[in-house]
């Protein structure tokens, strides 16, 4: 069963975490400047909340997690994709698609 | 979905919860000093790098606090404590649990008890394939109104078998009566003939050797028998090899050929094959044996009916016989409950209302707790529980309640099943075993929870619509408590009214009852004895010596005052019919019986007329009776009959004397007109043995023993079947009475103990709630008195308005039990009365009690209380 988010900063949150971590295993505070240089707005708030997002992704079995050591050798957890999370952020993909262009038919550009 | 791991992550949540949360810390604290790092290397200062980076993230605890709800334990963990914290709340409020929880026990316990005998007796009475098929069979000649109804002759059934057309299976059930079996032990059993075919009209095959054949039924043939399931076990340990061994069944050789499935008429011991009776009886119709039959598949009774009377008409005049005879079915289904009806009603009437009383009773309880509980609610809402959360904790400790009073019920039912069944006010279908029901407990169960869950949540419903600042500010227990005042006394009022119609109907019980046995039978049943005795030798030389004999010997006896015998107890023996013939009057039915000497003085029936018999008339050489004085009123109106010869049968006997009457089956039966023939040795074979009657003098106790030794001092072998006083049978006349009586009465008490419970704690709970507002009217001077009068009559109201309500539901319902009322109207005021004034004082003491403790509060400790 497919989840979709209904409340949107959840879901912008969520699909922007899943395309980060498509190109590889990363940990919390890695993804939080990668998110950053993504966009601005999403971690404005609060960076902190993004950890209650990575437990829930990882919770719905999007992500799965371990403890490792980063390359400068610190303790950290590191997040990746489940193939769950992998088909999550295809149908994420794919929905947005959509919406962009039925947004671009209706503008008219 | 979550997976199984996700689940078994959670659980590691809860279990390790240190080390889960630990992690989450962890991490977070990594992320900050990352953050920290970084800004450092941006050429922030450590201390300013560090503030920017907290201040970046936003708050540690929150984030630590969310992150665990959803790692962690979250519903799991919160459910756990919700648990933890009912079963604290459930030991704390010991005396609330323990009132809930029998409370409810009682109400699931006896409903479900009850009901599954009724489903036993009412519902599944017949626990064979297609029962609606079952139909038993007269055959009518037209004409003669209800006189013209009788049983087919064996012929009919046989006939009617071959044809196939209506019945699938047909059999004559002759029925069960007591005859001596002996197995190398021998004892007086119940005996059922039946013939061929009537295990396969019921859909029974027995469980080991063969059922009978047509062949078996003819008297030329040697008897075969079978033998029920419990007999074969008693008498034979269920030995299999039993099949071909010789029992006697009254004094007549018989080989063992089959043994019955256990439950199948579980009280016959023997079974034989019917009719086995002198040529020209097959073709007899009307001989009182019932016929029943098994209609083919999806055949109607009353289809069935028209079709067979046509059948039967034309063979009939094909045999030269009157035209126009036809059949009559009746429901085999409806001729097993009949009877039951109004009882069984009744009965779970009553219990369905215990079963309201209790749930009313709970939701009472909760509801006033939950009022006391406003405040705790509002507080812990306050400090951040959530509404669901709250609720939660409700349910939890409803859901609590209801499954400890769940569990306690099914226990009760289990316990109070055969009790139940034992002391059950009907009698209940030969092959009805009443055990545990499954739907009626669940459903039982399913009332009793969603009545703790719906009054459970009430509180924590309404708290969602209370602003906390006036609840808390207000510092009153009062507040949202109109609510819960006025709701609780309407459930005092649905209490009290239900608590009426109870006690009504236990009520009237009772004085009918009381009126049945204080009727005059005509003798008095405590001054002698019977010993039901015969020998083993069935034939009827035997038994005309050995009667007289036997009186003769007992008669002797010292502790004896007078000693007689008769064919038949005064209550429930079978009886013989005549019909005395009046010039230009209908035929008057009597009611004959054979007595020895002695049987008048040692039952007690005065003598009004003539003489009673003595020895020496046992060899007047004519008939001789006595009769009663209601015979006497009809046959000879206005003129003394004793001298007269009684106009019945081939020989008119000579009237001797006329003895009272005396109401023949107990009190509800109507006096009888009775002859009593002198016995002289000349009555045909009868099976049904003499029955010796005694007065003793002094204690009967002491003389049973002598009883028995005179029984078998006289001669031949026999067998004592009973000794028992005329007080034991006549109290066993109304053994169904009594039960009725017993049974109701006892529901009538629970509904008025749980009642006046509920109105108990209900009040109770009012005052802890109000004793503020006590204190602050004691300060300004209200008297206890005062207090007292208050808090009473805030229930006398709804006590009030449930007594009139219950009047009329107790004036409405108990015609239900008209039918089983003896000399009592169902409205009866005595009744009526006693219920109002029982319940009405046990409410208002139940009232009173709690209020009473409230006037002696101290004002001062009130005051500071909240």
């Amino acid at each position: 069963m497919r989840k979709t988010n209904s409340d949107q900063l959840h879901g912008t949150l969520d699909m922007l975490v899943l395309k980060v971590l498509g190109d590889g295993p990363l940990h919390g505070y890695a993804i939080a400047v990668r998110l950053e240089k993504l966009s601005k707005e999403v971690l404005q708030v609060e960076e902190g909340s993004l950890y209650p997002a990575l437990y829930r992704m990882e919770a719905r079995g999007w992500l799965s997690s371990d403890w490792s050591v980063t390359d400068t050798g610190r303790r950290a957890r590191f997040y990746r994709l489940t193939r769950g999370g992998r088909v999550q952020l295809a149908a994420e993909q794919e929905s947005w698609a959509r919406l962009t262009l039925a947004v671009r038919a209706v503008m008219g550009s | 979905m979550p997976g199984i791991r996700h689940w078994l992550a959670r659980l590691r949540a809860v279990v390790r919860r240190d080390v889960v949360a630990g992690e989450i810390r962890e991490e977070l604290q990594i992320h900050l000093d990352m953050r920290a790092e970084d800004l450092e290397r941006q050429g922030l200062p450590r201390v300013e790098a560090r503030r920017q980076a907290a201040r970046r993230f936003g708050s540690v605890a929150l984030h630590q606090d969310r992150g665990y709800d959803i790692r962690g334990g979250g519903v799991m963990e919160t459910i756990i404590q919700d648990l933890r914290y009912s079963v604290r709340l459930f030991w704390t409020h010991r005396g609330f649990s323990f009132v809930a929880v029998a409370t409810l026990a009682l109400g699931v316990g006896l409903c479900t008890a009850l009901f599954s005998v009724i489903h036993a007796a009412i519902l599944r009475p017949l626990p064979y394939p297609d029962p609606q098929q079952l139909v038993r069979v007269n055959v009518v000649v037209p004409g003669r109104g209800e006189a013209g109804e009788f049983a087919p002759s064996l012929d009919d059934v046989r006939t009617w078998r071959a044809d196939q057309r209506v019945f699938r299976q047909i059999a004559v059930d002759r029925g069960a009566s007591d005859v001596i079996v002996d197995t190398g032990y021998p004892e007086r059993v119940p005996v059922q003939q039946v013939s061929e075919g009537f295990l396969e009209v019921l859909g029974v095959a027995p469980s080991l050797g063969r059922s009978f054949s047509a062949e078996d039924t003819r008297r030329e043939i040697p008897l075969v028998a079978l033998l029920g399931h419990g007999y074969s076990q008693t008498r034979f340990g269920g030995d299999r090899g039993v099949l071909g061994r010789q029992i006697r069944i009254a004094g007549e050789s018989a080989t063992i050929v089959g043994i019955l499935p256990a439950g199948f008429y579980p009280r016959v011991a023997v079974w034989q094959p019917f009719p086995r009776r002198p040529a020209g009886f097959e073709s007899m119709r009307g001989t009182g044996a019932p016929v029943i039959g098994r209609l083919q598949p999806g055949l109607s009774r009353a289809r069935a009916e028209s079709s067979l009377s046509q059948i039967v008409d034309v063979l009939d005049t094909a045999h030269g016989k009157p035209a126009g005879t036809s059949v009559r079915m009746y429901s085999h289904y409806d001729e097993t409950v009949e009877g039951s009806g109004p009882i069984v009603w009744t009965l779970a009437g009553a219990v369905a209302a215990i079963l309201l009383i209790a749930c009313v009773n709970v939701a009472g309880l909760l509801l006033a707790r939950g009022a006391t509980r406003q405040r705790e609610l509002a507080i812990r809402a306050s400090i951040g529980a959530g509404r669901v959360r709250l609720i939660r904790q409700l349910l939890s400790e409803s859901v609590m309640l209801a499954a400890a009073g769940g569990l306690a019920g099914i226990v009760l039912a289990w316990v109070s099943l055969d009790a139940l069944v034992a002391i059950l006010p009907l009698a209940l279908p030969e092959n009805a075993t009443p055990s545990l029901n499954v739907e009626v407990l669940a459903f039982s169960v399913i009332v009793a929870v969603f009545t703790s869950l719906l009054f459970g949540l009430v509180p924590a419903l309404r708290l969602s619509r209370v602003n906390l600042n006036t609840t808390l500010a207000a510092s009153d227990r009062r507040s949202g408590a109109p609510l819960s005042r006025r709701s609780g006394q309407w459930l005092i009022a649905i209490e009290v009214a239900l608590g009426v119609v109870l006690l009504a109907g236990a009520g009237l019980m009772i004085r009918s009852f009381a009126r049945l046995v204080s009727v005059d039978l005509g003798y008095n049943p405590d001054a002698f004895l019977t010993m039901e005795v015969s020998p083993l030798d069935p034939s009827p030389a035997v038994a005309a010596q050995y009667y007289p004999a036997l009186v003769e010997a007992v008669r002797r006896l010292p502790e004896v005052e007078a000693a007689g015998a008769a064919d038949q107890l005064p209550i429930g023996g079978s009886r013989r019919a005549g019909f005395v013939t009046v010039p230009e009057q209908q035929p008057i039915r009597v009611d004959e019986r054979q007595v020895l000497p002695g049987f008048f003085e040692a039952i007690g029936l005065p003598l009004k007329a003539g003489r009673l018999p003595t020895e020496a008339d046992r060899t007047a050489g004519r008939p001789l009776v006595v009769i009663n004085e209601l015979t006497a009123r009809r046959i000879f109106p206005g003129v003394s009959p004793v001298g007269r010869l009684l106009p019945l049968g081939k020989e008119p006997p000579e009237i001797i004397g006329v003895v009272g009457d005396f109401l023949q089956d107990g009190a509800r039966s109507p006096v009888r007109a009775n002859v009593y023939f002198v016995y002289q040795g000349y009555a045909e074979l009868r099976r049904q043995p003499f029955v010796v009657f005694v007065r003793p003098r002094g204690a009967p106790s002491a003389l049973v023993a002598r009883l028995r030794d005179a029984a078998h001092s006289v001669g031949p072998r026999v067998l004592i079947d009973r000794i028992r006083s005329g007080d034991d049978f006549v109290s066993e006349s109304v053994t169904v009475p009594r039960r009725r009586m017993v049974l109701l009465g006892l529901l009538g008490g629970i509904g008025l103990v749980l009642t006046v419970v509920g109105i108990f704690s209900m009040t109770a709970y009012a005052v802890v709630r109000r004793t503020r507002e006590i204190g602050v009217r004691m300060a300004f001077g209200a008297t206890s008195g005062h207090v007292v009068r208050t808090m009473v009559r805030d229930t006398a109201w709804p006590v009030s308005l449930g007594l009139a309500a219950g009047i009329g539901g107790a004036y409405l319902t108990t015609r239900v039990i008209a039918t089983l009322l003896f000399e009592t109207t169902p409205h009866d005021a005595g009744a009526f009365a006693a219920a109002l004034a029982t319940l009405g004082v046990s409410a208002i003491v139940a009232a009173w009690l709690p209020a009473r403790r409230a006037a002696r509060v101290d004002p001062v400790v009130a005051l500071r209380s909240d």
